[in-house]
């Protein structure tokens, strides 16, 4: 009996063993053309423009201020008192507490000036320490009506916080020299 | 008598059919993870730091200017005069009017430079700004 042999068929396949090589490649070209960061910072809305010669803004009783000077030599000044940097949180904190539960055209308003020559970086450190003393009462008030942090709060929940503690801050208008 | 050698029968090798895959995965991930870089920066600058920092959620939304330490400012790809920077921003705010200036700025800087772009996006009616700042540990 003649046996008939099948004819084997030659493998057709792609060698696929480079296959990871050529998407490591791919990878590290990602890698190194994109950017991961994400921008960090501190927000802030500045005021309208004002045109030069306009009338000047409506006097805010004292009571309602909270006027932060940071001058060329590096001194901070709160209501007209020298004070370290870190203890502007613990002060605001107090004084924004006090007025949480006044209408909101009474709320605390913290405003911020600074000289042509003041550092930069003490002025992010001012309005740091200002900003932190907003989100501990914000914080505080959170947790004492809704048992959680303002970070774990659903929408309505965060504007009632917000109605309650507005940030307020102002940036003082720039004196022309 | 002859001794053999005892051998495991197993293959003592580790399947790399499925390494491809798990790289494009990373791939994947970093491709949805990341933006592209945009811009060069051309100038200096070391951020300054801070605790009470908050994210930028729409990074699309984001323009940069930046102030290095020898004070020179840079939008996008050039280096500009503050004077500048109002027509700059007026066009950006026109395409995107939700638009956030994020000031990076070094932080030896004086304040001077950072009033006067602050005028100046005022005049352009860009008012919602960022001072960019890296997490004090």
């Amino acid at each position: 009996m003649i046996k008939i042999k099948k004819r084997k068929m030659q493998e057709a396949d792609i060698p696929s063993g480079s296959m990871a090589d050529i998407s490591f490649l791919l990878l590290l070209f990602f890698i190194v053309s994109s950017t991961i960061d994400v921008d960090t910072g501190i927000g802030m809305t500045l005021p309208d423009f004002v045109p030069p010669g306009s009338p000047p803004p409506p006097v805010v009783s004292k009571d309602r201020m909270a006027t932060l000077v940071v001058n060329e030599n590096g001194m901070v000044l709160l209501s007209d008192k020298v004070i370290a940097i870190p203890q502007i949180r613990t002060n605001l904190i107090e004084r924004i507490t006090s007025k949480i539960n006044l209408p909101s055209n009474k709320k605390l308003i913290v405003s911020i000036k600074t000289d042509r020559k003041t550092n930069y970086h003490l002025y992010i450190q001012t309005l740091d320490q200002v900003k932190a003393a907003f989100f501990e009462v914000r914080d505080t008030y959170s947790l004492g009506k809704f048992g959680r942090k303002t970070i774990d709060l659903n929408e309505e929940e965060m504007d009632d916080v917000k109605q309650a503690i507005p940030i307020i801050i102002s940036i003082a208008e720039p004196e022309t020299v | 008598m002859k001794f053999e050698k005892k051998r495991a029968t197993t293959k003592q090798e580790i399947p790399t059919a499925s390494l491809p895959d798990i790289v494009f995965m990373l791939l994947l991930f970093f491709l949805v993870s990341s933006t592209l870089r945009e811009v060069e920066v051309l100038v200096k600058f070391k951020l300054p730091e801070a605790k009470a920092i908050e994210k930028i959620e729409n990074k699309r939304l984001v323009s940069y200017i930046w102030v290095g330490d020898d004070g020179r400012i840079q939008v996008d790809d050039n280096i500009v005069q503050v004077k500048d920077i109002q027509d700059i921003m007026y066009k950006k705010r026109e395409n995107m009017p939700q638009v956030i200036v994020s000031l990076r700025v070094d932080r030896t800087s004086n304040m001077g430079v950072v009033t006067d772009i602050q005028q100046e996006l005022r005049k352009a009616y860009c008012l919602r700004i960022n001072y960019s700042a890296s997490l004090k540990l």
